[in-house]
């Protein structure tokens, strides 16, 4: 025994000592077993309506109950791909939003990690009651892998009480040629530096989400039905040369307060920017992030690119999936379809998060035409549901994130190049903005070609 | 009988076993499959396709790994003018024998490197932000025709990660220097001092002579941290996974994090990061090479 002690200096014992100390703790540390099913949520107004659902579901189902847990998106997205790939613990159920889904449908449709709905959604009859372009980026080679959380028409949110104090009657508002113009005595230089402290809409080029809104509005589009890359149609072009004359140049009229962003809320509040692009949960996010500014909001449907034209755009979006990994798919089905497709499901979604539901047999409840105090009034989900129908069909692409950002590239040089050739009309800027998105198209469609698992798709 | 026992022909491997199994298992294991994963396409580690040269030849004309690989070396390029100067310097002041609160100091340029990263890109964010950033905010009150919605952190990408960068290592890498400095023998600037020379050339002809040991260890601290370049534009450009506007903030290591751990390619990854591997070893033998050539 001696011997033995000596083998070791007292340190190097030590540490032998606490190693095998603590991996014995650990090994002893008590692991709370998984009663049920388990269901991933990103947002906090989603965790609040999916454990009040729960709830109920949980009395009726002892056998099966559902443990909900609110995850950051993040972590969601890494242990949810690191399930799909390589069999890790995974939850039942998972809520996702839009710009995690590419990934998952990057490899051949038989090893995606979802269970495929398409099936059941047919032989039910879902198909049918629910919205149908909110299936769009939850489907991959005809395949839906997750029930539609909501819908997200975009309106235009704007400062009523600016906008009204300067005597503008929006209702006459059209087009966004129509917006701009009308709208334009508002971009004043209140600090005297010469610049103007205010600008018309919530956009600029480094962002990624509001020129694929604006594009889709218009009818050009970033992928075709069977997710081949359209960046560089001749439409595109045209409004991507439009979009570089409001954010550069002497007639710039948008400037960007970045939603999330450091500074945005104060910039917000300062009326830095008159107009934004709206989806239905931005209204939430308004109510919550300025509550001392009921009565200072508006909303109304888009300004239309040519008289006539779509009044709406789409932006966000979040599905349900069930896991293939779940032991319990048919209760799970069975919580998913009472969690987004039940009326009281509708009516929580709402009033917790502003947002209205795909389901159009809801879509008469009374609840969505009640006046919102807070938006002087209006019957917010009234107007947000009448422009659902309209709202566009968008990609599932494994490189939609990927295109997006290229799209950003591309604004962002026909920007310099505008400043550097002092060419700020859309039709000067029209062919830079062709020849920047073949560019575009060109790189994305290497990326694609190069995807042995999607080559059987193609 | 124990003696004989312990020194068995068995006792060195015993006594190199933990190693050699770690070794095995978390470094030569790994380096293997990835090596084999350079040759496949995979969607995660469970479903994979062989494809040959297939992801070499892509690298060769990958547009964003080869603007990935600029931003790198501009990267690299900078933070080697900027950074090994730059502690040079705080380390030469510091070495004043009549500077008053040495210690002070030292702690004030020392701090930014036990600051977290995560720390520095929020504050570096608040400082450049637009409108209301205390740069552009502090310049147009300064100077009222100066532009406060000014674009830093979209217009000056590469600046800005180098100016974080910078106040980040300076002074870390000034511990070495001052360290270095303090072991100059005062015998050999003193003879050099009676010899006439002046301060730069007992800089030139001595001191630098003397701490060339120390500055190669930077350089090649310096060279291959900037290649392994990915949590700081991630951290400053999150909304674009760490691409930044343009692209104009993709690293090398951020492109491969992406392709593999997004995108699920670890196959694509791998043979990136076989490249970066290649390319670090170069540089290291390169610069070796000419560190030996001027000790001779």
């Amino acid at each position: 025994m001696r011997a033995l002690l000596k083998l070791f200096s007292p340190g190097l014992w030590l540490v032998l000592l606490m190693a095998v100390a603590s991996t014995v703790l650990v090994a002893l540390l008590p692991v709370r077993p998984s009663r049920g099913m388990q269901m991933w949520v990103f947002d906090a107004n989603h965790f609040k309506i999916a454990t009040t659902i729960a709830a109920g579901w949980n009395r009726e189902h002892p056998d099966t109950p559902v443990e909900v847990k609110q995850v950051t998106g993040a972590a969601i997205q890494t242990r949810m791909l690191s399930a799909f790939y390589s069999g890790t613990p995974v939850a039942d159920l998972i809520e996702v939003e839009r710009s995690m889904i590419g990934q998952v449908f990057a490899g051949p449709v038989a090893d995606i990690g979802f269970v495929d709905l398409t099936e059941r959604l047919d032989r039910e009859g879902l198909r049918s009651q629910i919205n149908e372009p909110s299936f769009s980026p939850w489907t991959s080679r005809g395949h839906v892998f997750g029930l539609p959380h909501d819908v997200h028409p975009v309106m235009l949110a704007y400062r009523a009480d600016l906008v009204e104090a300067a005597g503008i009657d929006m209702s006459k508002i059209e087009t966004w040629d129509d917006y701009f113009r009308v709208l334009r005595p508002l971009m004043v230089d209140l600090d005297g530096d010469g610049r103007p402290d205010r600008y018309l809409l919530n956009s600029s080029p480094n962002t990624l989400f509001y020129h694929e809104v604006l594009l889709l509005q218009s009818g050009g589009r970033l992928f075709d039905e069977s997710n081949h890359p359209t960046l560089n149609q001749p439409r595109n072009a045209h409004i991507i040369a439009q979009l570089a004359t409001w954010y550069t140049g002497p007639n710039q009229v948008a400037a960007e307060a970045p939603v999330g962003g450091i500074s945005s809320l104060q910039l917000i509040r300062q009326g830095y920017v008159i107009g934004m692009l709206a989806p239905d949960w931005f209204a939430g996010f308004i109510r919550l992030s300025f509550p001392d500014m009921a009565g200072k909001f508006k909303f109304r449907p888009l300004p239309a690119w040519e008289k006539g034209g779509r009044r709406t755009s789409v932006l966000g979006g979040t599905m349900l999936g069930i896991t293939k990994a779940s032991r319990n798919q048919e209760a799970a089905w069975a919580f998913a379809k009472r969690l987004y497709l039940s009326a009281d499901s509708a009516k929580l979604l709402y009033e917790v998060d502003g947002i209205v539901t795909p389901i159009k047999a809801n879509w008469h409840l009374p609840f969505f035409d009640r006046p919102d105090p807070f938006f002087c009034n209006l019957p917010m989900g009234r107007m947000f549901l009448q422009l659902a129908p309209d709202v566009p069909v968008r990609p599932s692409s494994p490189y939609y994130v990927l295109t997006q950002q290229l799209l950003s590239s591309v604004v962002i040089r026909l920007c310099q190049y505008a400043d550097e050739h002092h060419t700020w009309t859309a039709a000067g800027l029209e062919p830079e903005a062709q020849r920047l998105l073949d560019e575009a198209q060109a790189k994305v469609e290497a990326q694609i070609n190069r995807n042995t698992f999607l080559r059987d798709a193609r | 009988m124990k003696a004989s026992r312990l020194h068995s022909p068995w006792t060195p491997w015993l006594f190199l076993a933990p190693f050699l199994l770690s070794f095995a298992v978390f470094f030569a294991w790994p380096a293997v499959r990835s090596l084999m994963l350079a040759f496949e396409q995979t969607y995660g580690p469970k479903t994979t396709a062989f494809v040959g040269l297939t992801n070499l030849r892509f690298l060769a004309h990958d547009p964003f790994l080869w603007t990935a690989v600029g931003n790198t070396v501009v990267f690299a390029l900078a933070a080697v003018l900027l950074q090994i100067p730059a502690a040079l310097g705080l380390a030469l002041l510091l070495n004043r024998s009549d500077l008053r609160g040495r210690r002070f100091f030292r702690l004030v340029f020392f701090s930014p490197s036990i600051v977290g990263l995560a720390f520095v890109a929020i504050m570096f964010s608040f400082m450049l932000e637009k409108r209301t950033g205390l740069v552009n905010g502090s310049l147009h009150q300064l100077f009222p025709a100066w532009n406060p919605d000014f674009p830093w952190l979209e217009r000056y990408v590469m600046p800005s990660l180098v100016l974080a960068q910078l106040w980040i290592s300076a002074g870390f890498y000034m511990v070495y220097l001052l360290a270095a400095l303090q072991n100059v023998p005062g015998e050999l600037l003193d003879a050099a001092n009676i010899d006439g020379a002046g301060p730069w050339q007992r800089f030139w002809h001595v001191t630098l002579p003397e701490i060339r040991p120390v500055l190669n260890i930077i350089l090649l601290l310096v060279v291959t941290g900037s290649f392994q370049l990915f949590d700081l534009p991630y951290l400053l450009y999150n909304d674009t996974s760490g691409s930044g506007p343009d692209n104009h903030a993709l690293t090398v290591v951020t492109y491969l994090f992406q392709t593999g751990f997004r995108s699920g390619d670890l196959g694509y990854a791998s043979a990136i990061g076989w490249m970066l591997t290649l390319v670090l070893v170069g540089f290291a033998l390169v610069q070796r090479r000419l560190a030996q050539r001027n000790e001779t």
